[in-house]
């Protein structure tokens, strides 16, 4: 199980720098389109009509990138009064029931998913903006990572029956 | 029993519940969701149309500023180019007293203008300059109160990463959010001084004045123009962007972002491994904040599809109350929730009903968003689980105690509540400077 663990575990790594990588293209295509709209600049375009796209597919897929590696690193901010408050082997309870809805919520998602995709493949449907795609390619995003979202639950789980009987340490804020 | 009753304790309950019982919140709502979308939405396909909502949610080109701010700050964190403002501004500053005090506040008032994260300025300045005011005689409630203050202001100057958020969730204007943040945000800041300055005076104790090393003619003000006014022309290139009407929120954050990768390069501060760090932590800041948007955008639909916004919006704009005592009412609570929840939690938790009260009223939504963000800064402070309390105990030397940092906070806890109330009545203070956008 800990060979397994590490072995998610580097693909959720390679997740977390594509999505860098993805960050880094939303930031040069929209500057790229300011400068582009403002300074005539002779052979190239006035605009880049697709940085809008590519900001708003970029983000969608940074967040899907990221979701696996923040599970496992504890970075999904939670509320933890109550876990703090009550005693440790209750918090402990409190937490197997978190990993069972978290669980039962991203396998329905994951399920979902691919049924959605399955649907907008047969149906043919297409993104037409100024990037036409079809659809499919974009939803396909959702049963990929939850999916994985899924299996890192079982993790995180597993984790949780060998560790201390007591509240985890995750995040608690975004400010 | 209404229609409504149901879903709304079903709903708002349920996800509160689920709240506290430590699940995270974006998986909080996921699963609110999936049961709201099975009864409300129309079973199967209702979960379709949240796989569906969740594509929606976050591809939007109104959310990119979230990444691209919080990077701005990530940069100059990782670079050290944030920690030469407080070099600058100590130069300046020399006769004061608390003049340390005051020193943190000013450069937390220059570091809000150039990043968007509460938590690393009050981690930077506390880790930086409450041992060096306590070495030197202040008394620990004048070290940390001063830090935390500033740091929770943070959330109002632009570039801030939870204005856009706000903006996003509640369709108010993002720009007039980030533009109106600034004058209370300044407003805040020079009540701080004022505070340090009289309290210092009427009892010198709290900071005793001591030697430093004082600089003159160009020395004293060669960090001012080598680092801060560099930095704060960032600021310039962001918030003058969207003032003079050149580019949205999400381009001028995008020129933000080119801006100070400038800078560090122009400095030889941009290392690969600092950029990669840089991107790393906005990732994780901001892939987190969007997924929660996943969740929260469907949260909202099936709240309203339910009859449950509608129910509660009918109850309270028929209650008999005028306008003025029903948005006192919604501070309240945000005050009331920012003593247990963070500060997106609040937002989802409140927004799905406080937004249409404020549209059947016709209340000003950037008067009514920036009063929000004011109280969700108190919730930032609030005893005995403001985030920035806990940051300031975890960075401070053992000496201080929780009692130190909880006795710290009280009086700008106080003075933000002043400026709230300040802003209630006088609506101008947060919707002047943004109804000079043009």
């Amino acid at each position: 199980m800990t060979r397994l663990q590490a072995a998610f575990g580097r693909i959720y790594s390679f997740m977390m720098t594509l999505a860098c990588i993805v960050l880094l293209v939303i930031v040069g295509s929209i500057a790229a389109d300011v400068l582009l709209r403002n300074v005539a600049v002779p052979g190239l375009p006035r605009g880049l009509t697709a940085a809008n796209d590519i900001s708003e597919y970029g983000l969608y897929f940074c967040t899907l990138l990221a979701a696996p590696a923040l599970l496992r690193a504890g970075q999904h901010i939670r509320v933890d009064i109550l876990l703090r408050a009550v005693p440790r082997q209750v918090a402990w309870a409190c937490e197997w029931v978190s990993d069972a809805a978290g669980l039962a919520a991203c396998a329905v998602l994951a399920w979902m998913g691919w049924i959605m995709v399955g649907k907008s493949y047969a149906a043919g449907a297409m993104q037409t903006r100024s990037l036409v795609v079809p659809e499919w390619w974009l939803l396909l995003g959702m049963p990929i990572a939850f999916a994985l979202l899924t299996i890192e639950f079982v993790f995180r789980m597993w984790r949780l029956a060998h560790g201390p009987v007591e509240p985890r340490s995750d995040a608690v804020s975004a400010a | 029993m209404s229609d409504w009753i149901f879903p709304a304790l079903l709903l708002l309950g349920g996800s509160t519940l689920l709240l506290f019982v430590g699940i995270p919140v974006a998986f909080a709502f996921l699963v609110t969701n999936l049961v709201g979308a099975w009864l409300y939405l129309g079973n199967e396909a209702g979960l379709g149309q949240i796989v569906r909502n969740g594509f929606v949610a976050v591809s939007s080109f109104s959310l990119t500023p979230i990444p691209l701010f919080i990077l701005m700050g990530e940069i100059l964190f990782h670079t050290g180019l944030a920690v030469k403002v407080i070099e600058g501004v100590e130069r300046l500053i020399t006769r004061l007293p608390g003049r340390l005090a005051v020193v943190a506040v000013v450069a937390g008032t220059v570091f809000s203008a150039i990043s968007g994260s509460t938590i690393a300025t009050t981690a930077m300045l506390g880790s930086l300059m409450v041992p060096v005011m306590l070495a030197r005689g202040y008394h620990p409630t004048m070290a940390t109160g001063p830090i935390m203050a500033i740091g929770a202001v943070d959330m109002l100057i632009p570039p801030s990463a939870l204005t856009v958020l706000l903006g996003s969730l509640a369709n108010i204007s993002i720009s007039g959010l980030l533009i109106g943040g600034i004058g209370p945000g300044l407003l805040l800041s020079t009540g701080f001084v004022l505070w340090i300055v009289i309290r210092c005076t009427m009892n010198p104790s709290l900071a005793p004045p001591t030697d430093f090393e004082s600089f003159h003619g160009w020395e004293r003000f060669r960090p001012l123009f080598q680092y801060v006014l560099p930095l704060l022309s960032i600021f310039g290139v962001v918030v003058g962007a969207m003032v003079a009407g050149w580019s949205t929120p999400t381009e001028s954050a995008a020129l933000g972002v080119v801006a100070t990768l400038a800078i560090a390069m122009a400095y030889r501060a941009l290392s690969l491994r600092a950029l990669m760090q840089s991107l790393r932590g906005t990732i994780a800041i901001s892939g987190m904040i969007l997924l929660i948007i996943m969740g929260a955008t469907t949260f909202a639909q099936i709240l309203s599809f339910s009859g449950a916004s509608n129910g509660i919006v009918e109850v309270i704009t028929g209650s008999g109350l005028g306008p003025m005592a029903i948005v006192a009412g919604m501070m309240l609570i945000l005050i009331f929730l920012g003593i247990f929840v963070d500060q997106v939690s609040m937002m989802l938790i409140t927004i799905p009903i406080f937004m249409p009260i404020v549209q059947r009223l016709g209340i000003d939504p950037i008067w009514f968003g920036i009063m929000f963000l004011i109280c969700m800064q108190m919730g930032l402070l609030l005893p005995p689980h403001g985030l920035l309390l806990m940051t300031m105990k975890g960075v401070a030397p053992p000496t201080v105690t929780m009692a130190h940092i909880f006795r710290a906070v009280a009086p700008y806890v106080v003075m933000s509540f002043i400026v709230l109330v300040a802003v209630f009545f006088f609506p101008p203070l947060a919707t002047w400077l943004p109804g000079t956008i043009k």
